[in-house]
């Protein structure tokens, strides 16, 4: 298939999904109240969005995923390279780590309220917490996949070590890093949004699980597809980005 | 050499009987408040006086696990394997998957408890989403790994398709499934307990957050133990299977490196 065949079907693909949401509901082959129409959904996202009280919670949400994103990102980064740089340190917790990733991180979650309260603090405590795992992984791997022969080259032709840093390490580590942010902002939107969905009384998460409880299904599906578009649009953004920088790496 | 470093591994079980030597000591000595981390032994002793309660609790975790696991599983490898092995498929919809795995699926949990209720189907449903993507992606990802050596190989000896998929391909997958069924086994247990924590009536993450809303912090710190374990014992079995399985096909192998684990896990388990 051609690349605009490919596109051709996922639009219709999506045309599909679409449809299949609006009329449904309408036809009445699933109750309105589980299903609203995917027409009503979007005419509640556009009220919403004119709300103070959600664009509130909008600035909130976003404030303590940033926050939580600077703190991870530099702190794992540093940890990353830690490991991938010294084999001692490297052998110590590169298999401990293997086991930290298949903990629910979540069960911290009443540590973090007991110690920070509910608010600012504890969202972006947790988050960064859960994130800081997932950076330092992909940092290791960053570092890793500078090829040593590169490294030997550059050496033989008496690179200094700034020069080799920046010169080879830099370049060679770029798509992996690019994509190390990409996975970090994944894990980190995610920590927010359970933190907030968990104890809150602001944010988007805390809104969604709120609509949830009182079942006002309308507002939550304009919630969820709020939160996913956005998720995807930075994800692609970053993609995007990624693909750009590999071109011209073997 | 002045000073000899012990070995990693004699490093981390030093490392974790300090930790744990922390967690005993610092409430003790009132460095860190009760409040907020109770000491290793009354945890241990509020864990032993209501065991039936945590047993109880364990067994209703333990079967949403089961089922989610079946369904995420099941159909991760399958859906996988589909989309790994046929182009068609491949070029249409693996790109749209992986660009949905960026949504946070958390969010879609209040849908699930409206439409199901808070009893165990809701936390098998969101479960078994929450591992299902993984699964599909790596499963897509280690089909593809296939050296299509193999199969040209096995063609030009003149297999017939079926002999081709079960004789070469099947076998060569194992790594590929076995690894999907860990990720997924750990994956459906964090999105269980997650779901448990956020609106459940049973189960062990219930307990962590009925304990916590009362601020009973051994309780609450019995319970995070309980999962601990669980998840740490499930990711042994999971590799030691693994190991046993595959000792003919990774043996004389480097040890896997940081890039490799990442690729096996896709992006991990966010929670």
């Amino acid at each position: 298939m051609t690349r605009t065949q490919i596109i051709l079907t996922r639009l219709v693909l999506l045309g599909l999904v679409v449809a299949t949401w609006e009329l449904l509901p309408r036809l009445g082959f699933v109750n309105p109240r589980l299903l609203p129409p995917l027409s009503d959904v979007l005419t509640m996202l556009g009220q919403l969005l004119g709300r103070a009280q959600v664009q509130e919670a909008i600035w909130v949400t976003a404030a303590e995923v940033i926050v939580a994103f600077m703190i991870a990102v530099p702190l794992g980064a540093a940890i990353g390279v830690l490991i991938a740089e010294n084999d001692y340190v490297g052998d110590i917790f590169r298999p401990m780590l293997f086991y930290v990733f298949s903990i629910p991180k979540s069960i911290f979650l009443p540590m973090f309220i007991l110690i920070f309260g509910i608010g600012f603090g504890q969202k972006v405590a947790y988050a960064a917490f859960s994130t800081t795992f997932v950076v330092i992984m992909s940092a290791a791997a960053a570092v890793e996949s500078v090829k040593a022969d590169h490294i030997l080259v550059a050496r033989s032709y008496g690179a200094t070590r700034g020069q080799i840093l920046t010169r080879v390490y830099v370049p060679s580590m770029l798509p992996v890093l690019l994509e190390t942010l990409r996975i970090s902002m994944i894990f980190n939107f995610t920590g927010v949004m359970i933190a907030e969905m968990y104890a809150s009384r602001t944010g988007i998460g805390h809104l969604i699980a709120n609509w949830g409880e009182n079942f006002q299904m309308r507002q939550l599906f304009a919630g969820v597809i709020l939160l996913a578009v956005v998720a995807i649009l930075f994800n692609e953004a970053v993609r995007y980005l990624e693909s750009r920088c590999s071109t011209w790496r073997a | 050499m002045p000073l000899r470093w012990p070995a990693p591994s004699t490093m981390r079980w030093l490392i974790l009987a300090t930790l744990l030597v922390f967690w005993e000591l610092m409430p003790r000595t009132k460095i860190v408040p009760e409040l907020f981390l109770p000491s290793l032994s009354k945890t241990l002793a509020v864990l032993y006086s209501d065991r039936l309660e945590y047993v109880e609790a364990l067994g209703v975790t333990l079967y949403e696990v089961a089922i989610a696991m079946l369904f995420a599983c099941g159909a991760g490898i399958l859906m996988g394997a589909l989309g790994g092995g046929v182009a068609l498929l491949r070029n249409l919809l693996l790109p749209v998957f992986s660009s949905l795995y960026a949504v946070p699926i958390v969010i879609l949990y209040p849908i699930f408890t409206a439409w199901l209720g808070v009893g165990s189907e809701s936390k098998i449903a969101f479960a078994g989403v929450y591992g299902f993507f993984p699964v599909m992606l790596s499963t897509a990802a280690g089909i593809r790994t296939i050296d299509p050596q193999y199969v040209l190989a096995a063609r030009s000896m003149g297999a017939t398709l079926s002999q081709q998929i079960t004789r070469v391909v099947i076998p060569a997958s194992i790594p590929t499934v076995l690894t999907g069924l860990r990720l997924g086994g750990a994956l459906t247990i964090i999105g269980v307990v997650v779901a448990e924590m956020l609106t459940s009536a049973a189960g062990i993450g219930y307990l962590v957050t009925r304990y916590r809303t009362i601020l009973d912090s051994p309780r609450v710190f019995a319970a995070i133990l309980m999962i601990l374990v669980l998840s740490v014992m499930f990711d042994v079995l999971a590799r030691g299977l693994e190991r046993r399985t595959l000792a003919w096909q990774t043996a004389g192998r480097r040890p896997r490196r940081s890039r490799e684990i990442m690729q096996a896990v896709p992006a991990g388990a966010p929670a």
